[in-house]
């Protein structure tokens, strides 16, 4: 019991670092209540992230080296029209967590790979396939971004595309399902769908 | 002494218990980091990149040194605001750009950092946010020096209207 409490504490550190907590104005009861176990960052957060881009980009003597930038070839300035209102993010990416959840606990059920498991815990969804890698996708709440991380293809980082409907990797036009489809369908060894 | 047998054994329980730890090479550029500090960024031969927004929890400024005649990256410097993994993956790219060509470091991946400092999934944005790094500091150089060269073709323009 004790160390499964020191796990638990050890994640929450370590997401901490990971992934940040959006400010308490427009957060859902649930987030709110999370939040507050983690008190001290809560507050920094609140002061960097209450209009979150226009504040974080004027620290620096060159505006437009951020992270969005980074995801583009170039330079680029960020259309403030399109980018995503914080609950508004939050209910597509959380939708778009669950909904893969879901789908692959299904295929948990039926694919034979060792060491198979998927965890959804503190807004993070972790699907360990044993000797095969892990994955891990989170919401990046400043950016209102989901950031992606797998065995095949390394960090990715997806942003919420209106036109398109659906999460699009800047740099490589990839789409967030279809590579979770295509990558996994290689690793299950059959074909799979996500949407 | 059978009791210090027995604390001893409970000591070791209770360490293997612990499920995450960093690995001894992350450590190792944690407490020594390479080539920490900073060049004057006004310096036309020093070129400045910084990625990354501290509400993410992760800034790195990585500036490298290069020689004008030759395009060698002779020196390297980086200050990182952030977790163990990415002072560690910004003190490697410090490490690798040295006495490299620019078209050579931009061509250096992500996932080669993270397999040198065997990340964690969860850690393997930090080594993105380096490899962005690298590449930030060169296009600055190179926007610099095209910059500079612009100026110095103006100038003899002027010279020769105003004579």
């Amino acid at each position: 019991m004790a160390s499964k409490l020191q796990l638990c504490v050890r994640r929450l550190s370590t997401l901490r670092k990971h992934c940040c907590f959006p400010s308490s104005s427009s957060s859902s009861f649930l987030v709110r209540s999370r939040s507050l176990l983690i008190q001290p960052s809560r507050t920094i957060n609140h002061h960097s992230s209450i209009h979150s881009p226009p504040l974080s980009r004027t620290f620096y003597s060159s505006p437009l080296l951020n992270i969005n930038s980074t995801d583009t070839e170039g330079p680029a300035a960020i259309d403030y029209r399109s980018l995503l209102q914080e609950g508004e993010f939050h209910s597509l990416a959380d939708s778009t967590i669950h909904d893969l959840q879901e789908k692959l606990e299904e295929y948990g059920d039926t694919v034979q790979i060792d060491g198979f498991d998927i965890d959804y815990g503190n807004e993070v969804l972790t699907l360990k396939l044993g000797d095969l890698g892990t994955y891990v996708l989170n919401k990046q709440s400043p950016n209102r971004q989901l950031w992606l991380s797998s065995p095949v293809s390394g960090p990715s980082r997806f942003d919420w595309d209106q036109n398109a409907q659906a999460w699009v990797y800047r740099r490589t036009k990839a789409n967030l399902l279809k590579v979770l489809e295509s990558e996994m369908g290689q690793l299950f060894g059959e074909p799979i769908k996500l949407a | 002494m059978l009791r210090q047998l027995a604390s001893k054994r409970l000591i070791t329980q209770r360490i293997q218990i612990l499920p995450r730890f960093y690995h001894e090479k992350v450590i190792d550029h944690f407490n020594n980091p390479r080539n920490v500090g900073s060049f004057d960024k006004n310096d036309p031969a020093v070129g400045t990149g910084l990625v990354g927004a501290p509400a993410c929890g992760d800034v790195m400024k990585l500036q490298i040194k290069v020689d004008d005649t030759t395009g060698e990256i002779v020196d390297a410097r980086f200050k990182t605001f952030g977790c163990g993994s990415a002072i560690a993956s910004s003190s490697v790219a410090t490490e690798w750009v040295k006495g490299k060509q620019m078209e050579e470091v931009m061509t250096i991946k992500n996932t080669e950092i993270a397999k040198h400092l065997s990340l964690p999934p969860v850690k393997l944005h930090c080594s993105m946010l380096a490899e962005d790094a690298i590449k930030a500091a060169v296009k600055d150089y190179k926007t610099k020096r095209a910059k500079s060269n612009v100026d110095s073709e103006a100038e003899p323009a002027v010279k020769a209207a105003q004579a």
